[in-house]
């Protein structure tokens, strides 16, 4: 009873039998975890385990299925951000919370809960104040859209700390930090524990995480693994509990480069959010692209198709590329599946056939009609071929899953005849098993008629069973290359923390 | 003083705020006196007096319009609701009516005007249509109300009510002073208090704001409301003018509402604009068709005029902006040089 009593008082979060499915995807499963007052608690787990659904069940933006949520012993009724505010818990999203248009003080002053704001007049003063409590040198007038993402991140933590919360809840908010930032953030939340605030605390980058926390819980596909001291785990068996699962033996055989020809050739190429990058891709070759979320790999892909302002130069089978807009890349060779699916890359309303001809219109036209007879036999045969599940060919996409959407995009590098360059990004997200073979497959079949793909994935799995080469970005740059010898799951997942460790390490 | 917390001279006082509402002014004065040397009959106070009072309606429905478009949403079916409003007045405000049944009347005006839209903000809120569509709607229903209540124009207002509302100090009408003063209230309202900061957040970023405990449904409501009730006020200015229910009265209001309220700062994206610019950029439509017939131009080179002087008002937002673009321009050029060499 008293042992009870004494759990209840120690417990600032606690989540209890908490469920929640999106469709047919199970996000959290029965999961119960307590968060004490006074502990740094890493919630740890990879890409789509359940962390940020937790989260926002805690934090009252998602309602669950089942489950409970209790802040500071009192239970939470309903899903309300404000009413978990104003019980006692501080979030900082990963997606940042900022209002662009208004000034930090504007922006800290409407995070303020009613009984710590100021008169509006003394806003200025008052938000200087806040930013000094924390350490942070920013211009209170400056515009929230013209601070820098680090500076940004940093504000977001201010403004959860902003309710004087029991419990803090970090959601990856060192993603755009350099050590330095990270260094001082990690001595504020240290500070914040020793005085009772309950942390927690989650991150991919492991090393970091480790650096502070007292006990860490580990997800895997929505289910909780267990919470551990973090003097009982290492680095590696944290990262055994959060893969947990044997590699996958299902990838289709690798073929071996034979070709030194080079296709495509990056170079001085920098945008938003990335380069300077160097990079050349053989003829025949998979190029795997890794690193931690966020840093810059998703830009960099875009650039390349064209779909984002860049400089630098791009060289496709000797010419050069024009990737000031998306036709460019096009006309060299190079087609871009979006990880963005629905928004980017087929359109849902048009049925199979259309979307998949959509850019080889002139291949099955007369005088600009378009013929569908013409059309019907190669699409029929790349259905079969790729083993697209789809009630008829001018079924509309929105109507299929995920992945049979994405084999649908996968059918216009197949209708092209003319093609050098395939860039996916994320091509596998949301996609189920089955047809995430289909998939490797057909990328494995157009590199060896010998067109050179490119791949981004947040799977380590994925990457090591696919590629030939891997390289590792890390805040936008390339910081690391595994070759096809000594590609694994381990090593890829090593490279993209060793970089977050040696960056953010260098004493 | 604090050295960090003297604010920037120019953010102080937000020049890009009210440097277009200014240029505005300066565009009014300069075709005024251009006017006035041509035909000096244009500076009578007779025809001040009736410019005044033909912008009150369409200064209302710009006020209500910039408290829509601040939480990122418009109004369309203000100039309907405005045409329902003078025809169900011109049931209820008609002549030999004593003052007490006018004041019934008027609450009944103005019921119906709220009625709209507490449907309209239901159907945005709660049905999740896009605000465009929704008022719409509304528009066409309120539109069709109107012509079924009166096929052709009937129903004369109340004369006393008219004089009252229509009442000038000199030439200026005393609701334009009312309506001016409640416009600088609210600016200061919008930008010097919390409640204004959270309706231009939720207008900037509605899931951020709300993130941050705002209660962004009871700020739509809000706007709406106000929406409606502005266009009810209007309408008693516009039956007072027109003096008949006619169904087609207020048709040309929701698109010169929207346009008053864009030239007075508001933007389409929500989480900017200006109460008072509103009223200038009514002012400023009203200006421009009043001169017309002093220049002895027709209404073709007036909607012309119109269009052009909209643009060239409009244009004065866009200036920091492209200001902006350019400098970035130019120094993503030398980057990139810098970085070849």
């Amino acid at each position: 009873m008293s042992l009870q009593n004494n759990k209840n008082q120690d417990s600032v979060l606690s989540l209890s039998g908490i469920s929640k499915r999106y469709g047919p995807v199970k996000a959290n499963a029965d999961i119960t975890i307590n968060f004490r007052a006074g502990e740094i608690h890493a919630l740890l787990g990879e890409n789509g385990s359940g962390k940020s659904t937790l989260l926002g069940i805690a934090s009252g933006s998602v309602t669950p299925d089942s489950g409970t949520v209790e802040i500071a012993g009192i239970k939470l009724n309903s899903a309300s951000t404000k009413d978990a505010m104003e019980l006692g818990l501080g979030m900082a999203y990963q997606t940042m919370t900022e209002v662009a248009g208004l000034t930090v003080a504007e922006n800290l002053y409407l995070a303020a809960p009613d009984h710590v704001r100021p008169k509006y007049g003394q806003m200025a003063s008052w938000a200087v104040n806040k930013l000094e409590e924390t350490g942070l040198a920013i211009n209170v007038f400056a515009k929230m859209e013209d601070l820098s993402l680090a500076q940004r991140q940093l504000l977001e933590v201010v403004q959860a700390l902003l309710s004087n919360p029991k419990v803090l809840l970090l959601d990856e908010p060192t993603t755009a930090l350099g050590h330095n930032d990270v260094e001082r953030l990690h001595a504020l939340i240290v500070d914040l524990a020793s005085k009772g605030m309950g942390i927690v605390y989650v991150s991919h980058r492991l090393s970091e995480v480790l650096d502070v926390a007292n006990r860490i819980t580990i997800l895997r596909d929505g289910v909780n693994q267990g919470t551990f001291d973090s003097n009982d785990l290492t680095e590696s068996g944290v990262v055994a509990l959060m893969i947990g699962r044997p590699i996958d033996q299902a990838f289709p055989d690798r073929n071996v480069v034979t070709s030194e020809k080079v296709v495509l050739q990056v170079s001085r190429f920098r945008g938003r959010r990335f380069g300077p990058v160097e990079l050349s891709v053989r003829q025949g070759e998979i190029l795997g692209i890794a690193g931690a979320e966020g840093n810059g790999q998703t830009q960099f892909l875009r650039a390349i198709a064209g779909a984002e302002t860049s400089n630098g130069e791009i060289i496709c089978k000797g010419k050069a590329v024009d990737v000031k807009s998306p036709p460019g890349p096009l006309r060299s060779g190079i087609i871009f599946l979006s990880s963005d699916r629905k928004q980017e890359s087929i359109f849902t309303a048009l049925g199979v056939r259309a979307n998949a001809t959509l850019q080889v219109m002139g291949r099955y036209g007369t005088l600009g009609f378009v013929r569908r007879r013409n059309e019907r036999a190669p699409v029929s045969e790349l259905v079969n071929r790729l083993r697209l599940k789809a009630a008829s060919t001018e079924q509309p996409a929105q109507y299929l899953s995920g992945g049979n959407q994405q084999k649908v995009a996968l059918m216009r590098p197949f209708l092209r005849g003319d093609l050098n360059v395939i860039i996916a990004d994320e091509p596998t997200q949301g996609v189920d098993v089955g047809a995430r073979l289909d998939i490797y497959r057909a990328l494995r079949e157009k590199a060896s008629e010998g067109c050179s793909v490119i791949v981004k994935s947040s799977d380590p799995i994925e990457l090591a069973g696919l590629c030939n080469r891997v390289v590792v970005m890390s805040r936008g740059i390339i910081v690391d290359e595994i070759l096809q010898e000594d590609l694994g799951e381990r090593r890829i997942i090593a490279a993209i923390i060793g970089q977050e460790y040696k960056h953010g390490g260098t004493k | 003083m604090n050295e960090k917390l003297r604010q920037p001279l120019r953010e102080r006082i937000h020049i890009g705020r009210w440097a277009p509402i200014f240029a505005m002014v300066l565009l009014m004065v300069i075709l005024g006196l251009y006017t006035n040397g041509k035909q000096p009959s244009f500076s009578s106070s007779f025809n001040l007096n009736g410019l005044l009072i033909a912008t009150i309606p369409l200064a209302l429905a710009a006020m209500g319009q910039a408290s829509a478009l601040m939480v990122k949403a418009f109004d369309v079916s203000v100039g309907a609701l405005m045409t329902v409003c003078v025809v169900v007045a011109s049931f209820v405000l008609v002549a030999d009516r004593s003052w007490w049944q006018l004041a019934i009347g008027m609450v009944c005006v103005v019921g119906v005007a709220l009625f709209t839209g507490a449907i309209n903000v239901a159907l945005i809120r709660v049905l999740k249509l896009s605000s465009i569509i929704a008022t719409l709607s509304t528009m066409s229903i309120l539109q069709g109300i109107a012509l079924w209540l009166r096929p052709q124009p009937k129903g004369i207002i109340n004369y006393d009510f008219t004089h009252t509302l229509l009442k000038s100090v000199g030439f200026v009408p005393i609701a334009f002073i009312a309506i001016f003063i409640i416009a600088i209230l609210s600016d200061i309202w919008l930008y010097r208090t919390s409640g204004g900061l959270a309706a231009r957040a939720t207008g900037l970023n509605e899931e951020s704001a709300s993130r941050r405990g705002v209660r962004v449904s009871k700020l739509f409501v809000r706007a709406f409301f106000i929406s409606a009730f502005a266009a009810a006020v209007g309408a008693f200015f516009l039956a007072a003018q027109v003096g008949i229910g006619d169904p087609q009265v207020g048709l040309g209001y929701t698109l010169t509402s929207i346009a008053a309220a864009v030239l007075g700062g508001a933007s389409l994206l929500g989480g900017r604009g200006s109460f008072v610019g509103a009223i200038i950029g009514a002012l400023f439509l009203n200006v421009i068709i009043n001169i017309l017939p002093f220049l002895g131009w027709s209404a073709s080179y007036g909607r012309i005029a119109v269009g052009l002087l909209t643009l060239i008002a409009l244009s004065f937002y866009q200036a920091p902006e492209l200001a902006k673009r350019f400098k970035a321009a130019i120094a993503n050029k030398s980057l990139s040089r810098s970085k070849i060499v």
